[in-house]
């Protein structure tokens, strides 16, 4: 029988990194499901909007999404590895699912997914705790950047001040940006880390036009200005007539 | 006999006040301004005025000029997207801010200034634009000290203070004649030469919100960097009052080590 785990922990306490490094140390089939967590008082939940699965599935991509119609198959596999993430707060205050809300049971449930294994950041020693944080209040804000492509020195600029408090407290950051030459970045920021992560994806899209694939920016903190982010965002993005200049030259050259 | 440099004062009246007030006070009269009188900041009238009522001798800066030629003088010194349309906005709100007879003056500063062998200019003899980093190719720095014919160049514009001495140099030539078939080789020793960048008045970028100027000893040769409190918070406020980007305030209040630059620092525009 296959593996199910359910993961869950705070904010930018580690989740999706330990189940990238999970799923790459596993050689069988392998599948993974982000879930919203419930909402607490004064806490917001990220929007996630396909970020981490984006990030992952380019990283494994033989990494499948577990649906109605191949649940089963991975659980009759026997060397498969569903991995489950929830965003959660707190530590559940009861075992098993009964732990977790109404909205993540039901899910599982329609999915006929029953995790072997729940793991929580912060109490589970399995995990890493390093940067589990203990939040009271916390605000979210996210912005699909769907077909939109970074200058990039604009990008460095904008998330330098980002993570440095120009547009409110941080806590989290995290998105996925495409460059005008067909790369994209997963850009990954925690308040408890000295400095950001800008990583690569494998998958490059080709330089022509904009590209389609998953594109979004989630920050977690306080005293969030979304109307600030946003005028800055929209100072760092080409304009069709820049990108088609900037996608050119390189033809031009070659 | 001490002089006091100043430099990238950026329409920031309250650091101005404050680094005249310091130089001031330890009795030295004789001051030279390197420019960038006005930009990103939200007092560019009060500040031309101020110095044209000290009667300080100035050079022009790069936004000095663009204030005067317009964006074309070289919008290509811009690093980024961002920072090219925040400048454009800055620049748009100052030219409207500043008067005729301010904008004459800035017209008219002249683009060096030269006192025996030290030699004033805002990025570098060939251009206001050009920025001497700390770090840049040592040939090319003696290069742009010694065919201007200074012992001593001062600059801003990176808006970090550095002291930077130029030893040892020197330039060797091979030559072939006709009538002889080894070349011969001179080598012409160079003296010190020295770079000394002013930091900025206005906008610190040296990791620090303190405003910064040098002063130099005539006789000894002697170099003080000196960093000076000003009311930080009252200019950040005057700029957000003033419309103008908040994230200036913001740059301003935390002085990071980060100066929007080309990414060619040594590019001058040909424009």
């Amino acid at each position: 029988m296959g593996q199910v785990c359910l993961i869950s922990g705070p904010p930018g306490c580690g989740k999706t990194t330990w189940a990238l490094q999970k799923l790459q140390e596993h050689s069988g089939p392998c599948a993974y499901l982000r879930l919203e967590g419930e909402k607490e008082a004064g806490l917001e939940q990220g929007e996630d909007s396909g970020i981490d699965l984006a990030w992952l599935k380019d990283q494994v991509p033989r990494l499948e999404e577990p649906t109605a119609d191949n649940t089963e198959d991975l659980k009759q596999a026997n060397n498969s590895l569903t991995l489950i993430e929830v965003q959660r707060f707190h530590p559940p205050s009861q075992e098993g699912l009964k732990g977790f809300g109404e909205d993540v049971r039901s899910k599982l449930k329609a999915l006929q997914l029953q995790p072997d294994q729940l793991l929580h950041f912060g109490r589970d020693h399995e995990l890493p705790a390093k940067d589990t944080l203990e939040f009271s209040k916390l605000e979210a804000w996210h912005t699909s950047l769907l077909g939109c492509v970074w200058d990039p020195n604009s990008l460095s600029s904008f998330w330098f001040e980002l993570v440095n408090g120009a547009y409110g407290d941080v806590y989290r950051a995290k998105g996925l940006m495409n460059l005008p030459d067909g790369r994209a970045f997963f850009c990954n920021w925690m308040v408890s880390q000295q400095s950001s992560q800008f990583l690569p994806l494998d998958i490059t899209a080709p330089p022509q036009g904009r590209p389609d694939r998953t594109s979004e920016l989630v920050v977690q903190g306080k005293a969030l200005n979304p109307k600030g982010i946003q005028a800055t965002i929209n100072d760092c993005l080409l304009t069709d007539d820049v990108l088609a200049m900037q996608q050119q030259q390189p033809t031009s050259q070659g | 006999m001490n002089h006091a440099v100043i430099s990238c004062l950026h329409a920031n009246l309250a650091a101005v006040e404050a680094v005249l007030n310091d130089i001031d006070s330890q009795g030295i009269k004789t001051i030279t301004c390197l420019g960038d009188l006005v930009g990103y900041g939200p007092q560019p009238n009060e500040v031309v005025e101020l110095m044209r009522q000290r009667e300080i001798p100035t050079c022009q800066g790069c936004w000095d000029e663009d204030i005067i030629d317009g964006l074309n003088a070289c919008e290509c010194s811009y690093p980024s997207q961002l920072a090219e349309r925040r400048g454009h906005r800055a620049h748009h709100w100052t030219a409207a801010q500043l008067t005729e007879e301010n904008k004459a003056f800035l017209a008219e500063l002249p683009m060096t200034l030269r006192r025996d062998k030290l030699l004033f200019v805002h990025g570098s003899p060939n251009s206001q634009h050009e920025y001497l980093l700390p770090d840049m190719n040592a040939y090319s720095a003696l290069e742009r000290v010694e065919t201007a014919g200074a012992e001593t160049l001062f600059c801003g514009h990176t808006h970090q203070p550095y002291v930077r001495e130029l030893r040892q140099g020197s330039i060797r030539v091979k030559v072939q004649q006709r009538d002889q078939d080894i070349p011969t080789e001179h080598e012409l020793e160079l003296p010190m030469r020295r770079i000394v960048n002013a930091g900025s008045v206005g906008e610190p970028r040296h990791g620090s919100s303190k405003a910064t100027y040098v002063i130099h000893d005539d006789s000894t040769g002697e170099v003080t960097i000196r960093e000076v409190d000003y009311d930080v918070v009252k200019t950040c406020e005057a700029i957000v009052d003033a419309g103008l980007p908040v994230v200036f305030a913001w740059r301003l209040s935390h002085g990071f080590e980060y100066a929007e630059r080309a990414e060619d620092a040594s590019h001058v525009c040909e424009r």
